[in-house]
C-alpha cells in the first residue's frame, strides 16, 4: 500500500473516533510504531478505551497534533 | 558605497579577508605582495623551532573534472629560524602599518615556551597571536598542534600561559579531528582567548595510485596522514562555526571562519553563521592573492544590494536559524513541482527517486504521445533528492505547502509524556 493511502486509512480511523466522542488518553512508542490509546466516558461514568495501532509517519504526526491541540483545550 | 573595515577582538584591518596560516604567509615577500593584491591581513605561517620538511608535500583532490576540489598537504609549520621570520614580520608591519598582521605560534606545551615565544615575537610589532592547536600532521606525533589541541585541558593550560605573556590579542586555532568543537572553544574561552579561529585542517589520506600503489603524496614509497581542506570541506568548517556562533557558553567570543572559502558569497555565509572575519588559503594557492579584488567587490556589492552599511550588520546575523534538529517543524511541508515546460525527460529525478527516495515520480505519456514526469504530491517527503540531482535550472521547484500549526519533535515528545503523566496521576 502507498504511504498515502496507509496515511489516509489510518487517519480515518482516527477521525471517526475522535468523532465519536474519544479523546487521546496516552500514547506509548516503540520499535513497532505508536499504540494510541483513546479514552470516553460512558453513560456509567466509567471509561470506554479503544487502542490504535499508528504505523504510518505522517499519522503519527497527526495524532500528534491532535494530542497538542487536544491538551491546550483542556 | 559599504564599509568593509574590520575590528576582530580589537584586531584592526581595512577587510575581513586574511590569509590563513600556511605556505602563502611564509615570508615576508609573500605577505607584502598579498597586501599589495588587497588582502586586509595574514596570519603568518606558524612560529616555532625550525622543523624539517619532506620533498613531495602536497595533493589536490579533483571531481567530476574540477581540480582542487580538496587539497592534502603533510607540509609542516615554519623551517626558518625565529629571527629570520621576526625580521620580516617587523618590516612588514613597518610597510604595512594598517594591516593585520598575526602570528601563529606553537610549542611544546610548557608554560615557559610559551611565555619565550610569545615576548619575542610580540617585541616586532604583531597585532594579535593565533595558537595552533590544530595541525593535524607530524608535529602532533610530537605532542603539539592537533594532539594538544584535542584535550581540552591542554587548550585552557596554553591558552593561559600565552595569555600570560601577551599584549596582544589571543585568537585560538581550534582543530575540527574532534567529536564536538564547542568542547574545546570553551576550554579556550576559559583559558582567556580573546578568539577563536576555525578550521584547521582534516586528517586525511588523498589517495592511493592504482598502477604503483602508493599513497598520494607519498615520499619515497612511503606516505603519512595529512590535512584536508579546500572547498571539500567548508560545510563541515561552516557548521563548526555555527555551532560556536550559537553556543550560549561562548559568550559570544569573536570567530575568525575559514575551510574551503574561495569566494566573496563563501565569505559572506561564514559571516552570516557568525565569522568576524575569514581566513584563505588553498582558493589563493590555486588562482594566486588576486583572487582577492573579487572577493572585495563581490561582499560590497552584495552589502550595497542588501543596504548593509558595516560588517557588524551581516556578522551572526543567520546564526538565530541555526538550531537542534528537535526544534524543527515537524509540520513544515515542501513538495517537489516539475515544469515540464523547462525540463528535458533526462529522467534524472525519476531513477533518483525511484531507487534512493520515496518513489513519488511517475513518468506518464501525455494523449499527444509526449512523454512527461510528475509528482504525486501527496507521496512526496520534500526531501529535495530530485532537485539536487536535476541538470537544469528551473525544471524542479520545492513548493511550500501549508500544513497547520508548527510542531517541533520536542514539542511533541513532551505532550506524549505528559499522556503518561496524567495516566500515572489517574492510577
Amino acid at each position: 500500500m502507498a504511504s498515502y493511502e496507509e496515511f489516509l486509512e489510518e487517519k480515518s480511523k482516527i477521525d471517526e473516533l475522535v468523532e465519536k466522542g474519544y479523546r487521546i488518553g496516552k500514547v506509548e512508542e516503540n520499535l513497532s510504531g505508536a499504540f494510541v490509546d483513546f479514552e470516553r466516558p460512558n453513560e456509567k461514568k466509567q471509561s470506554e478505551k479503544k487502542q490504535l495501532h499508528i504505523l504510518n509517519p505522517d499519522t503519527r504526526k497527526y495524532f500528534s497534533n491532535l494530542l497538542i491541540a487536544q491538551q491546550k483545550n483542556k | 558605497m559599504a564599509d568593509l573595515r574590520t575590528n576582530f577582538a580589537g584586531i584592526k584591518a581595512p577587510n575581513p579577508f586574511w590569509l590563513a596560516s600556511a605556505p602563502p604567509t611564509n615570508t615576508g615577500y609573500q605577505v607584502q605582495r598579498a597586501f599589495e593584491a588587497g588582502w586586509g591581513g595574514a596570519v603568518w605561517k606558524t612560529l616555532g623551532d625550525p622543523i624539517l620538511n619532506v620533498s613531495s608535500r602536497f595533493a589536490g583532490t579533483s571531481y567530476n573534472g574540477k581540480q582542487v576540489m580538496g587539497f592534502n598537504n603533510i607540509e609542516l609549520i615554519s623551517d626558518r629560524p625565529l629571527e629570520v621570520n621576526l625580521q620580516e614580520i617587523y618590516e612588514t608591519k613597518k610597510k604595512y602599518p594598517d594591516h593585520a598582521v598575526i602570528a601563529s605560534l606553537m610549542v611544546e606545551p610548557q608554560q615557559e615556551k610559551w611565555h619565550e615565544i610569545v615576548k619575542k615575537v610580540q617585541d616586532v610589532g604583531v597585532d594579535g597571536f593565533e595558537l595552533n592547536f590544530g595541525c593535524p600532521h607530524g608535529m602532533a606525533e610530537r605532542g603539539m598542534g592537533a594532539a594538544s589541541g584535542q584535550v581540552p585541558e591542554l587548550v585552557e593550560k596554553q591558552t593561559m600561559w600565552a595569555k600570560e605573556a601577551a599584549e596582544v590579542p589571543v585568537i585560538v586555532k581550534l582543530t575540527p579531528n574532534i567529536t564536538d568543537i564547542t568542547a574545546t572553544a570553551l576550554a579556550a574561552v576559559q583559558g582567556g582567548a580573546d578568539a577563536i579561529s576555525m578550521i584547521n585542517t582534516i586528517n586525511s589520506l588523498a589517495g592511493v595510485d592504482l598502477d604503483s600503489w602508493n599513497t598520494i603524496p607519498h615520499v619515497a614509497g612511503k606516505g603519512a596522514h595529512g590535512g584536508y581542506c579546500g572547498p571539500a570541506v567548508k560545510p563541515i568548517a561552516l557548521n563548526m562555526v555555527a555551532e560556536c556562533a550559537r553556543d550560549p557558553e561562548l559568550n559570544n567570543i569573536p570567530i575568525s571562519g575559514m575551510g574551503g572559502i574561495s569566494t566573496w558569497s563563501d565569505a559572506a555565509e561564514y559571516m552570516l553563521m557568525g565569522a568576524g572575519s575569514v581566513q584563505v588559503c588553498t582558493a589563493a594557492m590555486h588562482h594566486g592573492f588576486s583572487i582577492v579584488e573579487d572577493m572585495i567587490d563581490g561582499l560590497q556589492n552584495y552589502m550595497d544590494e542588501k543596504k548593509l552599511e558595516t560588517l557588524d550588520d551581516i556578522v551572526g546575523k543567520s546564526v538565530p536559524k541555526y538550531s537542534d534538529w528537535g526544534d524543527l517543524d515537524l509540520n513544515y511541508k515542501v513538495v517537489a513541482r516539475i515544469n515540464n515546460d523547462v525540463c528535458i525527460n533526462c529522467n534524472k529525478c525519476h531513477i533518483a527517486c525511484e531507487d534512493t527516495s520515496h518513489q513519488c515520480i511517475d513518468m506518464l505519456t501525455a494523449e499527444d504521445g509526449t512523454d512527461y514526469l510528475e509528482v504525486r504530491e501527496e507521496d512526496c517527503v520534500g526531501c529535495n533528492l530530485c532537485s539536487i540531482v536535476c541538470p537544469v535550472d528551473g525544471a524542479i521547484d520545492m513548493v511550500e505547502i501549508p500544513n497547520g500549526e508548527p510542531m517541533t519533535w520536542n514539542d511533541r515528545q513532551a505532550a506524549i509524556k505528559q499522556t503518561s503523566t496524567s495516566a500515572t496521576e489517574l492510577a
